[in-house]
């Protein structure tokens, strides 16, 4: 093995390391705000990424920095023959013990997190008791029922229910929960600023909480490879205050009984412009 | 192993080799199956003119008249590029084109003043950041600053970028829904050739106003795989609709030239007429062929151009949109009641096919049905829509509504029909308007009936 074999060796890491650091700081990062979640259990998140991130980094550099220096020892020295050992007991349980006792560590430190991400009992009881939608997931759109304004999500849809697809408003500053369901094959809802991911299931109902810090559109993808159309499967979360996300429902319960006659207004997209003409 | 020279060369040649083949392959638009059961001779001119008014999908052209919009821009060229007496291409920096599509390389460019008034260039070249474009040199093209242009086909051309990227691979290439997709899906994506769309604000003898179909580009279709597009902008779907449409009034003017010829001149009626027992000689055909083609074909096609343009166009009129007379009667149990008589009478017949409790199963569906257009019967029991699909009634229980959810969609659905399926139009026969909103309560309370 030549010199420039040791370089070219090098580079890889060196290249990756160089590029995590800068990361961050070029927009490679996590989406949105100079990498910042958009929910506070999402910065929770990050932290734990971060965290693990910064452990495997130092054992990365390390045993890189091993290799390249073995390898450039022995490009240096072409006479000496390479040596043959049979194990090294004590090299062994260092090796074992030091990863177990880190895996050991992040098990028990994401407990609480994890808990609070997945576990129902730990879920905001005001988000329990008064879930925002049903969101189902379908080949290849995300379609939403609210319940009407100033009732409840029932499990069944109602007469009264309020439809729309690909646009789900959320209100701003306090936790949600949705109902996830999927019409026909496997899909994942995932929020890529607010670091929610959950796979919709055929035949389950799954609840999914989480909590935008700062308002905003954020992007709704599917994080499961769904079929030929899983690209177009897209949709946004709009995060607005209390007020407007009232008004907003207000606007989807008129323009869902609009009857072809008087006057509706037009929602943000303008797809009610046939009313907004006459 | 060194590293040498020659790892680092295929090491290079690597990605080189994996993009090589990825050459966009030549494609064009295809021509219905009746037009290539016609007599070569017939079909020929056929195609050639549709061809001309309609060219191909790298190189579209519209005819004068047409309700699409074409897109032509003004540019001014602000300064031109000096380059040497062998250079192939003529520089010239524009200005005008700031807001438009950005890829007009390939497009038609008119110079409307200046020594080359008149003349079309070929764009070859078009930088959106800079302004500037390059043409092929000609003798008689010499831009000056101040010369203006015309750059045709611009809105066309998004359009047809925007469909071969989201609807190309279900609707196909020239809108006649055979897309590579098409055959995983059920129901089959539109066939576009007809011009017929189910889900329309306008009656039933009229074509679909735009707003219809940018709705359900935007909406989707509940209950299909038509998905909603509603992240693309205004812009993007109205385009989309524009080049929907062309393609559209494309197959609808075929379709009528091809009606047209068929009778006398398709392959099956040659081999007829030159049988023993039609007793002509082929000679004959070619000779009244050609007769018909110099006499009537120019007319035909101008007739077929035009009303199917016209068509289109007065689908927008507001005369063509089904407005209620009447608010919708509030929803009671009256109300539901009565349409529930309504539902079961004769006067709707709505029971035939929905079935007696709405769940999609009347006895119009165990009948064998004859096909309008061929005069034979189907081969399948239950009803067909004219793309020729067997088309199961509606099951109302289920909530879902493909046209949209609001009263006024089914208050259309009752009025106008349903276009190109058996979902007859109500909007002339008997029923008062408080009937129609009578029979949309009961159908809209029927997901949330205990029955």
């Amino acid at each position: 093995m030549g010199k420039g074999w040791c370089l070219f060796f090098l580079f890889w890491p060196v290249a990756a390391v160089v590029s995590c650091a800068a990361a961050p700081f070029i927009g490679w990062s996590f989406p949105y705000d100079n990498a910042q979640a958009a929910s506070n259990l999402g910065i929770r998140i990050d932290h734990l990424f971060y965290l693990i991130l910064a452990i495997t980094a130092a054992v990365f550099i390390g045993t890189q920095a091993v290799l390249v220096y073995a390898l450039w020892r022995s490009a240096n020295n072409r006479d000496e023959r390479a040596q043959h050992t049979h194990g090294n007991h004590k090299l062994e349980l260092i090796w074992s013990i030091i990863p177990g006792a880190i895996l050991l560590f992040l098990a028990l430190y994401q407990m609480n997190l994890w808990a609070d991400f997945r576990f129902k009992n730990h879920y905001p009881e005001a988000a329990v008791k008064d879930p925002l939608a049903e969101v189902t997931a379908r080949q290849f759109e995300w379609r939403f029922r609210y319940p009407a304004i100033g009732k409840q999500l029932q499990p069944k849809p109602q007469p009264d229910d309020l439809y729309t697809v690909n646009e789900l408003h959320v209100p701003f500053g306090k936790p949600v929960l949705i109902q996830l369901r999927s019409d026909d094959v496997q899909h994942s809802f995932f929020l890529p600023a607010l670091r929610i991911k959950q796979d919709a299931l055929p035949g389950l109902q799954i609840p999914v909480w989480f909590e935008a810090n700062k308002p905003g559109v954020y992007d709704l993808v599917c994080a499961e490879l769904c079929g030929w159309g899983h690209y177009k499967m897209k949709a946004h979360v709009i995060v607005e205050p209390e007020e407007e996300y009232q008004a907003y429902l207000k606007n989807l319960t008129q323009q869902q009984s609009y009857d072809g006659l008087g006057q509706i207004a037009a929602n943000e997209n303008g797809s009610e412009s046939e009313a907004a003409e006459k | 192993m060194r590293f040498g020279y020659r790892h680092f060369i295929l090491l290079l040649l690597f990605p080189v080799l994996t993009i090589a083949g990825c050459e966009q392959p030549k494609v064009e638009f295809i021509f219905s199956e009746k037009t290539n059961e016609l007599m070569p001779a017939a079909a020929k001119p056929v195609k050639e003119a549709l061809v001309r008014e309609f060219g191909n999908p790298l190189a579209l052209t519209q005819f004068e008249g047409l309700p699409t919009k074409f897109g032509d821009v003004e540019g001014k060229v602000k300064s031109v590029e000096a380059t040497g007496a062998e250079a192939p291409l003529i520089r010239f920096q524009a200005t005008g084109l700031e807001n438009v599509y950005d890829k007009l390389q390939g497009l038609p460019l008119e110079w409307t003043s200046g020594k080359a008034q008149g003349q079309v260039s070929r764009i070859k070249e078009y930088n959106f950041e800079t302004g500037m474009i390059a043409v092929e040199k000609a003798a008689d093209i010499a831009p000056q600053p101040g010369d203006t242009f015309l750059v045709e086909c611009t809105r066309l051309q998004f359009g047809r970028d925007l469909y071969n990227r989201h609807c190309m691979h279900c609707h196909g290439m020239s809108g006649e829904g055979t897309g590579p997709t098409s055959r995983y899906l059920n129901p089959p994506p539109r066939d576009f050739r007809l011009g017929i769309y189910k889900y329309t604000s306008t009656k039933s003898t009229d074509k679909a106003q735009v707003q219809d179909l940018e709705r359900t580009v935007k909406e989707g279709i509940a209950g299909t795989y038509m998905p909603s597009f509603k992240l693309l902008t205004e812009d993007e779907v109205s385009a989309i609709v524009n080049y929907v449409i062309w393609l559209s009034i494309r197959g609808e003017t075929e379709k009528k030239l091809v009606d047209e010829l068929f009778l006398d001149f398709s392959k099956e009626t040659f081999a007829e007429r030159t049988s023993e027992a039609g007793g002509e000689t082929p000679e004959e055909i070619d000779e009244e062929l050609k007769e018909y083609m110099e006499l009537d074909f120019p007319d035909t096609l101008d007739f077929a151009t035009s009303s199917v343009a016209e068509a289109w166009e007065e689908a927008n009129r507001e005369e063509a949109l089904v407005i209620p007379e009447s608010p919708r009667v509030p929803d009671s149990p009256e109300s539901r009641e009565r349409g529930r008589q309504l539902y079961l009478s004769n006067k709707t017949k709505c029971a035939t096919c929905h079935g007696p409790q709405g769940r999609g199963n009347g006895s119009a569906t165990h009948d064998f049905w004859t096909n309008p257009v061929t005069n034979t019967k189907y081969p399948n029991r239950g009803l067909h829509d004219i793309w020729g699909n067997q088309l199961p009634p509606r099951d109302l229980h289920r909530g879902i509504y493909r046209g949209g959810r609001r009263p006024i969609d089914i208050y259309r659905r009752i009025f106008a029909g349903i276009k190109g399926t058996p979902m007859p139009a109500f909007g002339s026969s008997a029923l008062t308007e408080e009937e129609r909103w009578d029979l949309v309560n009961y159908v809209m309370s029927l997901p949330y009936s205990s029955n």
